[in-house]
């Protein structure tokens, strides 16, 4: 009994001190500075559901759009839910955020002024001065002032731009006014070569077809994009800006294609000498001249310099086009080069 | 024999390794290895707006963040052609200051550790809080302060803070001297400072030392000196000294904790009224700008193709300084004891130093250990 009252004794003992002791550490007694910036508050009712602020923050993983279930009575409110781990609490998504009152608030940074709230976009909206037609549709469409006519031309006003793309809705002549994506750029990169090396790939393994490739005729092809789909999809998951990029990345492309024929080689090592990046090099141990494909710049001095044709270039153009049941393809047209092929001897003749 | 110092020691405030190669007690020649808190940052930037960017720039350091956003600030800006407005490059001045003094008290109390000297260690950092709360008034936040932007800062100040920053300097003004008595007269701390770690001048010169550390060994070159809002407006000439030992480097950082109070008040009796931020449209083009951080010059290169990064490089006062440290102060060292407060001595900023690694393709070795 007598322990009994004791362990109470001191259970009540050190509670009632640890109040004093820890008095500092607890949360109430800390006083924060009048401009300190916490994590944002968030305001669900006055969300507008924009996503500026998801496009302004620096880290990838802290803000997330979020909508409620949607009842009888009313629609689910959307709005923005912040992940604590992941925000560095810099306050750039109170600043950006256009709804009026703020959605989010974060020291004094949801006071400053409009004029300097630039979100950093993901499209970045560009005027074709060649194409416009000056019809003014996408003034009328542009819900922030963003587009105007200076000196007789239309232009995109960047500072005020928040890459809603009604601009491109509105356009009347394809082109003329582009949304160029611009985020992402290091997978962009390494999509564009996905498509070009695959593409090139495809070209090398008709070597046979192309031999016989008599000058000034035509070579065409077929290449069927859903063979590089799903690795296109690894890179950016995203399907329309995956679809977008092959599209661009295949309508612009043109490429020089090099064959090489060793059946023909005669081992006169000219070809290692003019190779201006040591592409080519000669393996002495198996007697062969080995190219590096990768190092390769196609700059086709060696299909130039060969006096026995051993090399050969063609040049490849592509256009991405659907057949009648929807497949997509990238169609291919194959020239030979048009190069003076006896690079050497024209020069011998000429001195 | 080697000694190993490191990668984790209480004496070093992040990781780096250093093999001191001793005879008996003296320490004869020293080795440093980095790598360990690589994090590849300008990688990141690339290929990210700018607007992200800035935050990515002030997590570089820890301790002199924001010198690296106003450098971020300026470069942008100088590639635009549109300058921040004269109050916004004022009050850059104030918190420039304040970082300064922090960032002094804090290397001076390392230093103070390491020679196990606890007083002087705390009482430096006590006062270093009057800077921090001044700070944090100021901008919002301690060290992160996201103060800076392109065209100028993110919020005014007024007359309420400008008196609540006088008040907190009086009291660092008020215990400075004091303090520093405590290093300069005392006879323990004199015996164990002067005449360790010398590095000549010329010594200086070839292994790039910046900051107090040049300052220290009679390297009379201070970034402030060209900045334009230092040049026109404010009254500055750098403080330096000849003996280039670790008590003329702690000195020179004590030194320049009045000047800089001095610089504060300046700012704040001459501060001019107006706009504080203006919008900067940012072009196509390359740029370059030179700033005087804490530890000494930092250097901003950045290429950009109008809203993106397409390539930029940063060159902190860190990796100079502490190479220097190796090859020139750690020679000839009374003990392995002092070689340690030798290395505390020259400020050392790990996280700042390691960006860039040169590997050799074939072989995969390193070729430079870190480059800038």
């Amino acid at each position: 009994m007598s322990s009994l009252i004791w362990y109470v004794y001191e259970f009540a003992r050190k509670t009632w001190i640890n109040r004093f002791t820890d008095a500092k550490s607890h949360k109430e007694s800390v006083e924060k500075p009048s401009r300190f910036r916490d994590f944002p508050v968030v305001i669900k009712e006055n969300c507008i559901g924009c996503g500026s602020c998801i496009a302004s923050c620096p880290s990838p993983t802290a803000i997330k759009l979020v909508r409620d279930e949607t009842t009888e009575e009313a629609e689910g409110l959307v709005y923005p839910v912040i992940n604590e781990g992941g925000c560095i609490r810099c306050g750039f998504c109170a600043e950006v955020c256009p709804s009026n009152p703020k959605t989010l608030e974060c020291g004094e940074n949801h006071l400053i002024k409009e004029d300097f709230n630039i979100i950093p976009s993901k499209r970045r909206y560009i005027v074709d001065d060649y194409l416009c037609i000056k019809c003014n549709s996408c003034i009328k469409a542009c819900p922030v002032d963003a587009v105007s006519v200076v000196d007789g031309h239309v232009k995109v006003n960047q500072l005020k731009c928040i890459a809603c793309g009604e601009c491109v809705k509105a356009c009347k002549v394809k082109g003329a006014m582009k949304g160029i994506f611009i985020d992402n750029l290091q997978d962009q990169r390494k999509l564009i070569k996905l498509v070009v090396d695959s593409l090139e790939k495809y070209i090398e393994a008709q070597q046979e077809d192309l031999e016989k490739l008599a000058p000034e005729s035509l070579l065409q092809l077929k290449f069927p994009i859903s063979n590089i789909w799903d690795e296109a999809l690894k890179i950016i998951p995203d399907t329309e800006i995956a679809h977008e990029i092959i599209e661009n990345a295949v309508d612009r492309l043109k490429i020089r294609v090099i064959t090489w024929n060793s059946e023909k080689c005669m081992k006169c090592q000219m070809c290692v000498k003019e190779c201006p990046i040591g592409a080519i090099s000669f393996d002495e141990e198996r007697d062969t001249i080995v190219r590096d494909h990768d190092k390769c710049c196609r700059c086709s001095i060696c299909f130039q310099t060969c006096p026995f044709a051993v090399i050969k270039l063609f040049l490849a153009k592509f256009v991405l086009d659907s057949d009648d049941e929807g497949n997509e393809y990238a169609f291919i047209t194959v020239t030979p080069s048009q190069l003076d092929h006896d690079f050497i001897k024209g020069e011998h003749n000429a001195g | 024999m080697i000694v190993p110092i490191g990668p984790v020691h209480p004496g070093l405030k992040e990781p780096l390794r250093l093999k001191l190669e001793t005879q008996g007690e003296r320490v004869v020649k020293a080795e440093i290895d980095y790598g360990y808190v690589h994090r590849g940052i300008e990688k990141i930037m690339e290929g990210k707006t700018w607007q992200k960017c800035i935050y990515l720039a002030e997590r570089i350091c820890g301790i002199c963040s924001y010198e690296h956003t106003q450098s971020f600030a300026e470069v942008l800006e100088h590639m635009a052609g549109v300058y921040a407005p004269p109050r916004a490059q004022f009050l850059r001045v104030i918190t420039n200051e304040l970082d300064r003094i922090q960032s002094h008290y804090l290397a001076n109390s390392t230093f103070f550790k390491c020679l196990d000297h606890e007083l002087l260690f705390m009482k430096v950092l006590e006062l270093r809080e009057y800077a921090m709360d001044s700070i944090e008034l100021l901008t919002g936040n301690r060290v992160n302060m996201g103060w800076n932007v392109l065209g100028g800062v993110r919020m005014d100040a007024n007359e309420e803070h400008f008196n609540a920053i006088l008040e907190n300097l009086k009291v660092i003004e008020e215990n400075h001297d004091r303090i520093v008595e405590l290093f300069s007269e005392g006879s323990v701390l004199a015996l164990r400072t002067k005449g360790v770690g010398e590095m000549t001048r010329e010594e200086a010169l070839k292994g790039r030392a910046v900051g107090p550390i040049g300052r220290a060994s009679g390297l009379k070159h201070d970034c402030r000196e060209f900045h334009p809002t230092y040049r026109d407006h404010l009254d500055f000439s750098p403080i330096w000294r000849k003996e280039g030992d670790n008590y003329a480097r702690v000195m020179n950082r004590f030194d320049e904790i009045p000047q800089s109070i001095d610089l504060i008040k300046q700012a704040i009796d001459n501060m001019p009224k107006g706009d504080i931020r203006v919008p900067v449209e940012v072009n196509t083009g390359y740029s370059e700008w030179v700033n005087e951080a804490p530890r000494g010059e930092v250097k901003y290169m950045c290429e950009t193709n109008g809203n993106l990064i397409k390539h930029i490089s940063i060159r902190t006062p860190s990796i100079t300084n502490i190479d220097s440290c190796a090859k020139y102060m750690l020679t000839n060292v009374p003990t392995v004891a002092d070689a340690v407060a030798t290395y505390a001595s020259c400020d050392p900023c790990i996280a700042c130093a390691e960006r860039v690694q040169v590997l050799n393709r074939d072989t995969n070795e390193k070729i430079v250990k870190d480059m800038f």
